[in-house]
């Protein structure tokens, strides 16, 4: 594993960061457009340890929450479960394996809107079950494809792994 | 943090798992005039460039959509502006019709011509007059600039106008200065002279001058005396039985009219006409 590796791939999450901002406005309904911020902290969440996975997933959530006040710390939480739990996961399931990947990928975005949806106590009843079995299921789903395209792109560049020593 | 470590799960992590769940639950649990500050602080310093990305890029694309709707607009505003020499037109044509109207006072009927949106005989065309506002079989019909045609037939709500340019037509005729009397008729019955008027019947010893005006003479009692029917442009060349053929260039072309009036009764004008026409054929 060359030195450089470890750069590309942050270049990478960089770059998801930047089409999250950019791009996603641009994919139609904001609902099902697909989560570049949240695919980042999992892609860097299945290769670090279950630790450093939470506090990403926690600065990330918090800075979301900066964009949503009404629901302040709902992301923070769903992100910092999502973390450690897909840290945990890819050490159960260990492969790299791209299905797995973007079943992850799925599971994460349908999980942390769950979570969302649940702490901030915004919807309740017939909103909330259409909220995560329409919107929520094709937002995980085009995640997904996002998440997988890009590992099928550049999975070269993100074969590194991070974990404690 | 090391590339390619095995150890997962150690007593570490699960402090900073559990560390970053109660700041979680403790941001949900800060009151609001705590949050703000803070949301405000992220938003100003870490989230700032990103924002403005997002921004940008929300502005270009609504002027993308705005570029599309004023293009959208200018190509309806060029649509509507290729009417507009024609509704000009008509507009002009509408206020010197208004004002014949004037001059004439009583014993006209104002129509609209009803124009078919398929091929027909260009050399009549149905009015929206007919014998419910009193129009008759042989009624004269004019426009500002002079003759038309004459009522070829009457239905209850329209009628039937035969156009100068009908073979059939005839028109007792004269020079304005009433130097000259003949017959009007149709130049010819095919091609480009079909849209030209001649002046029989004129007696070989008289001449008529190119430009001079040959307005109806009112004999025979069909057409009232004094409409405009043209100006002579030039002398026929079948000149036999000592008499003279003039060329007449029309006063009105019918395919240009859009209204008109159908002379239905006694008018201002009394039995000629010419001054209310003369008025008209000198504005624009």
């Amino acid at each position: 594993m060359r030195r450089t590796d470890k750069y590309r791939f942050w270049f990478v999450l960089a770059g998801l960061v930047l089409l999250h901002f950019s791009v996603r406005t641009k994919l139609g309904d904001e609902r099902v457009a697909p989560d570049f911020l949240l695919l980042a902290v999992l892609m860097y969440t299945i290769r670090a340890a279950p630790g450093p996975s939470s506090a990403a997933g926690f600065l990330v959530g918090i800075i979301r929450d900066a964009m949503s006040p009404a629901s302040f710390g709902a992301n923070a939480l769903a992100h910092t479960l999502v973390g450690y739990l897909s840290s945990w996961a890819k050490a159960v399931f260990f492969a790299e394996n791209l299905f797995v990947n973007g079943c992850i990928f799925f599971g994460g975005t349908w999980i942390r809107n769950l979570i969302v949806a649940l702490a901030s106590g915004e919807l309740k009843g017939a909103p909330l079950a259409w909220q995560l079995l329409g919107w929520s299921t094709l937002q995980s789903l085009f995640t997904a494809l996002a998440g997988v395209l890009v590992l099928l792109v550049l999975g070269r560049w993100l074969s590194v792994r991070f974990t404690d020593a | 943090m090391t590339i390619e470590a095995e150890r997962y799960g150690s007593r570490a992590d699960t402090f900073v798992f559990l560390g970053c769940l109660a700041l979680s639950i403790t941001a949900m649990s800060v009151p609001d005039s705590w949050r703000r500050p803070f949301s405000q602080a992220l938003r100003q310093t870490v989230l700032a460039p990103f924002l403005t990305l997002q921004e940008e890029t929300e502005t270009l694309k609504s002027s993308k959509a705005h570029v599309e709707a004023v293009t959208s607009q200018r190509d309806s505003a060029m649509l509507a502006a290729t009417f507009l020499p024609e509704l000009r037109s008509e507009n002009a044509r509408l206020r010197t019709l208004l004002g014949l109207g004037a001059r004439l006072q009583t014993g006209y009927v104002p129509a609209e011509v009803l124009h078919e949106s398929v091929p027909t005989d260009p050399l009549t065309f149905l009015v929206s007059a007919g014998k419910r506002d009193g129009v008759k079989a042989l009624d004269a019909v004019v426009s500002p600039e002079g003759l038309v045609g004459v009522v070829s037939a009457v239905d209850e709500k329209t009628s039937v106008v035969a156009t100068w340019a009908h073979p059939e037509f005839r028109a007792a005729a004269m020079a304005a200065d009433g130097s000259v009397y003949g017959i009007v008729a149709p130049h010819g019955s095919e091609g480009p002279g079909i849209w030209m008027l001649e002046l029989q019947g004129v007696p070989y010893r008289s001449v008529v001058p190119e430009s001079t005006l040959i307005v109806s003479s009112g004999l025979g009692g069909v057409i009232p005396r004094g409409i405009p029917l043209g100006t002579v442009v030039g002398q026929g060349v079948d000149n036999e039985h000592w008499e003279r053929t003039y060329l007449i260039r029309p006063a009105v072309h019918p395919a240009s009219v859009t209204h008109v009036m159908i002379i239905t009764g006694a008018t201002a004008g009394g039995g000629n006409l010419r001054d209310l026409f003369q008025a008209e054929a000198k504005s624009p």
